[in-house]
């Protein structure tokens, strides 16, 4: 077998070796890159700067501990955001697996913001049904939740007051990893109600997402790690997605290398047999 | 006019150094200065001279095609439309108004806005014509308009602080049984519709030509493949449940592979996510067996649950390719993240692969890890391609031409609108409306 | 028997497709309505579906270890582990946190299933890597062009890309939002047609492979 054969068929623990090193290396020894902020990630926050004092704004963290490492950043920003703005804050999820975390990063951020459960926010849980809970929310938000987590009862709570159900959102974000998650907040929620909407994905998802984004379906697109870290620099608070952005740098950057070095054997053996087939040996 | 040189000296904008460019110059900016002059002040004489009027034409119905709790004022363009003016809607319960002034204002806004040409009404639902000023009235955010009570609304102007208020007309809010709005969408489901029926109705007539789908010639193949080595075929039918249409494709195919397994009598692996598919695929692998005349090879346990949580299924999945080394792996269905953590565990252990899915964002994963991959509704083709039923075979056929039918409307829509803009035309929304989605 | 099994449920799917498609266009209230008890219903069952769920689990295990199969062993971990989080749920009234303070259904959630599911998951970062190692090659022209895209969208996505060859980040914002989207939105209308004409056929009874078995 040839240098290049051999390399062609390296084996892949290796490659995850390499990996490896590149992820944690620079989580130890952070650079600080500049990020550029793109448009969608812009779009997002310029709607939720516009918002006035008291508007309503409804943060749906459809995602499970699997995607925490992409999705939990995005959910602290837009928290973080959404409270400085003074806005009424609804969370919610709808999937079940990811309940105790969503709860967590809600009582973390209003707690660090010196927000009041019942009065500033309200964490609603999860509700059986995916996109059937969205439809009940547009009907009645009261008969979808009757009870927010804690067991206290929505109807009453001084930070649902005057809203019915969902056309009374002034601005609603779904951070979804997969199914349910934006596309059913959008054709579930926003084509009957009428709210803006806007989404924040994995960056697996993000490409999917851009003909809602570009058809304006959607008003803004946090996409994955990056988006979460340009979020981050643009409410001025460098959390766990701008650190992570050295280690994603790092990560990208070897895979390209991977990639180069795999293609320049591929091609020179490539030549090689084609120079011994016209050779007849 | 040069940057450096320019200067104010003097009277009116005059650039006293320089050659003959700055006098020519000085000329055009001095005639400008005065073109400005005449023109401002012509403005404000217009103005000046514009009395404010009634509103005129003042008519309120109830919005159509709603669910209720919706009035729209309509009322004719006025001579002092302009931002300097301003347009109040203004509500109250009843018939009877003593003192319009004292009605509630429930709208204010300048009176250069709120067109009828400016609202999302296709043509065949206007009201009226493009330049008549339109407001819609819905309950919320401290209007509340109740079905079925009659209420009385009008239209006051408002310039400086003088206003006029036009005489009160009344309309009843109520819930509508149809969306005329929506009256297109539903024209082009049923054409869709009728297209399926049509296409269906001929390919039970005559042969209909499919083309050739590689993922699916080498199902035989990778069959074949496992039977000569002796191991067997792992079939995964996605994340979803039986109501998605990508499940209901996988099992069908399913079906189909089944046949074919059980021929030359290859063990056939279906672990699954939920158990109502399980129960559905069960049924159909041992239908599958008795058509091929192998019922007695038929094993229940052939497919079994794992669990529904999608990591713990992908490494129980894992888990069976690495001991059972299956010589095959399809995998049909909606995929998520476990996507290429199945097809890349599947590639370590050499086995052939075949994908299957309409989820586009785990695509690229499928299309580098798979031999195969039928990307999108290639999957729902497949169960037409291996069965020919007509059925499917014509549904595949309406299927296409509802997408020829969107390329002609894509191509002629863009040549349209492209032309209304150059023309400054109107007439291309009659074509362009047809296909909007208005709610 | 043959008409409850399957002429019953034909009739429900075509009454109720049929029923449903029409609502859309419909923006009654009486219609509103309906669809708002319907999708209690479908919460209702889909609460069920999760008991149908567990159910099925612990028969499918229970079998493995009676009968002594290859890895009852871990089937036997497996009832164990479901029977205490099960247990420990209820105990704990199924909150991860009361008053701030961590129950041990909490701890359970925060220290097994947190670290589990994100393991899983990370492991797509090696996989990938492998993966890309392996098939991206330029065997023709169009795998080329692949191969150079997926260059420049990886650098263009992180800060280090971005600053080794600025323009990737604007190169990489063109691939997504143009050629990307277009992409998308070509095989959504493909899927959505599909789909479409899919829910004809289910409605009409023309597929009835949902219900188990072929055309009879």
């Amino acid at each position: 077998m040839t240098f290049a054969e051999r390399m062609l068929k390296i084996d892949r623990r290796i490659i995850f070796l390499v990996i490896g090193f590149c992820t944690l290396l620079p989580l130890l020894y952070p650079v600080g890159l500049p990020i550029k902020i793109s448009p969608e990630v812009r779009g997002v926050y310029d709607y939720i700067e516009s918002l006035p004092e008291g508007s309503v704004f409804l943060l749906s963290l459809d995602f499970d501990p699997a995607s925490k490492p992409e999705l939990h950043p995005q959910a602290i920003s837009l928290l973080r955001h959404a409270f400085r703005k003074n806005l009424r804050v609804i969370a919610m999820t709808l999937w079940v697996s990811g309940t105790g975390m969503a709860d967590q990063v809600v009582t973390q951020v209003a707690r660090e913001m010196g927000k009041e459960s019942g009065k500033d926010y309200v964490f609603l849980g999860w509700s059986p049904g995916g996109t059937a809970v969205i439809i009940n929310m547009g009907q009645d938000l009261y008969g979808a939740f009757p009870a927010d987590y804690n067991g206290k009862p929505t109807k009453g709570l001084p930070v649902l007051q005057g809203i019915a159900n969902l056309r009374d959102v002034s601005y609603a974000v779904s951070l979804g990893a997969g199914n349910p998650g934006v596309e059913a907040w959008y054709v579930f929620g926003k084509d009957k109600y009428k709210f803006e909407l806007a989404g924040g994905c994995t960056g697996v998802m993000a490409p999917g997402l851009y003909p809602l984004l570009r058809s304006g379906q959607i008003n803004g697109l946090i996409g994955g790690l990056r988006g979460a870290a340009e979020y981050e620099i643009l409410i001025g608070q460098k959390g766990k997605a701008v650190a992570g952005m050295d280690a994603q740098s790092a990560t990208h950057l070897a895979i390209i290398v991977l990639v180069i070095i795999c293609n320049v054997f591929y091609l020179s053996l490539r030549k090689t047999t084609r120079q011994q087939a016209h050779s007849g040996t | 006019m040069r940057g450096k040189g320019l200067g104010v000296k003097g009277k009116g904008s005059a650039v006293v150094q320089g050659p003959v460019v700055s006098g020519v110059a000085g000329s055009f900016a001095r005639f400008f200065f005065l073109a400005a002059c005449v023109t401002g002040l012509s403005h404000s004489v217009v103005f000046a001279q514009t009395p404010l009027a009634l509103p005129q034409d003042v008519r309120a119905f109830d919005t159509p095609s709603d669910g209720g709790g919706s009035l729209t004022v309509l009322w004719s363009p006025a001579p002092y439309d302009s931002a300097a003016a301003r347009y109040q809607v203004l509500l109250s319960e009843g018939t009877t108004v003593p003192d319009p002034a004292a009605m509630k204002v429930v709208a204010e806004f300048p009176a250069n806005q709120h067109y009828v040409r400016e609202s999302k009404w296709p043509w065949w639902t206007r009201p009226t014509t493009g330049d008549q000023h339109q407001f819609t009235l819905r309950s919320g955010r401290g209007v509340e308009l109740k079905d079925g009570t009659t209420y009385s609304i009008t239209v006051a102007a408002v310039q400086n602080d003088d206003r006029k208020i036009a005489t009160p007309v009344q309309a009843t809010p109520q819930p509508n049984w149809m969306n005329w709005n929506q009256v297109n969408n539903l024209l082009l489901a049923l054409l869709f519709g009728g297209i399926v029926f049509y296409a269906i109705s001929t390919a039970r007539k005559r042969e209909i030509f499919l083309r050739r789908i590689p993922g699916l010639d080498a199902v035989d193949e990778a069959i074949g493949r496992a039977t000569e080595l002796g191991k067997p075929i792992l079939y995964l039918t996605g994340a979803h449940d039986m109501s998605d249409p990508s499940t209901i494709a996988a099992a069908v195919i399913l079906g189909r592979v089944a046949k074919r397994t059980a021929a030359y009598e290859t063990d056939l692996l279906v672990p699954h996510r939920d158990p109502i598919t399980m129960a559905v695929c069960q049924e159909i692998t041992k239908q599958a067996y008795l058509e091929a005349g192998k019922p007695d090879l038929y094993k229940d346990d052939s497919n079994f649950f794992i669990t529904s949580d999608q990591f713990s299924y992908t490494a129980a999945v894992d888990g069976i390719m690495l001991r059972k080394k299956p010589a095959a792996n399809f995998f049909m269905g909606a995929y998520f993240a476990e996507a290429l953590l199945l097809t890349e565990t599947g590639a370590s252990t050499g086995a052939i692969q075949i994908a299957g899915t309409d989820s586009d964002h785990q695509l690229p994963f499928f299309v580098t890890t798979c031999d195969y991959t039928l990307i999108g509704e290639e999957l729902y083709a497949a169960s037409a391609y291996l069965s020919r039923e007509p059925v499917q075979v014509g549904t595949l056929r309406g299927q296409d031409i509802g997408k020829a039918l969107i390329l002609g409307v894509l191509g002629i829509g863009t040549l349209l609108a492209t032309l209304g803009v150059m023309l400054d035309a109107q007439w291309p929304q009659l074509f362009l409306d047809l296909f909007k989605d208005v709610k | 028997m043959i008409f409850l099994r399957r002429q019953v449920p034909l009739l429900i799917t075509l009454i109720t497709g049929i029923v449903f498609a029409a609502q859309y266009y419909v923006p009654h209230p009486a219609s509103e309505q309906m669809l708002t008890s319907v999708t209690k219903w479908l919460q209702i069952i889909g609460g069920f579906a999760l008991v149908l769920g567990v159910s099925s689990l612990f028969h499918v295990h229970a079998i493995k270890i009676r009968r002594k199969e290859a890895g009852w062993g871990y089937s036997f971990v497996l009832y164990v582990s479901m029977l205490g989080t099960i247990a420990v749920g209820l105990w704990s009234n199924g909150k991860e946190a009361v008053d701030g303070t961590m129950t041990a259904f909490g701890w359970i959630y925060n220290f097994m299933m947190v670290p589990l599911q994100g393991t899983m998951f990370a492991i797509l970062a090696f996989f990938i890597a492998s993966a890309a190692y392996r098939s991206f090659r330029a065997r023709s022209r169009e795998a080329a062009v692949l191969l150079i895209a997926a260059v420049i969208v990886m650098m263009g996505r992180v800060p280090l890309g971005e600053y080794l060859l600025p323009i990737s980040g604007d190169l990489s914002q063109w691939i997504l939002n143009v050629l990307n989207a277009s992409v998308r939105r070509a095989i959504l209308i493909g899927v959505s047609l599909g789909t479409v004409a899919l829910s004809i056929k289910i409605i009409f009874s023309m597929e009835r492979s949902y219900l188990g078995g072929g055309k009879e």
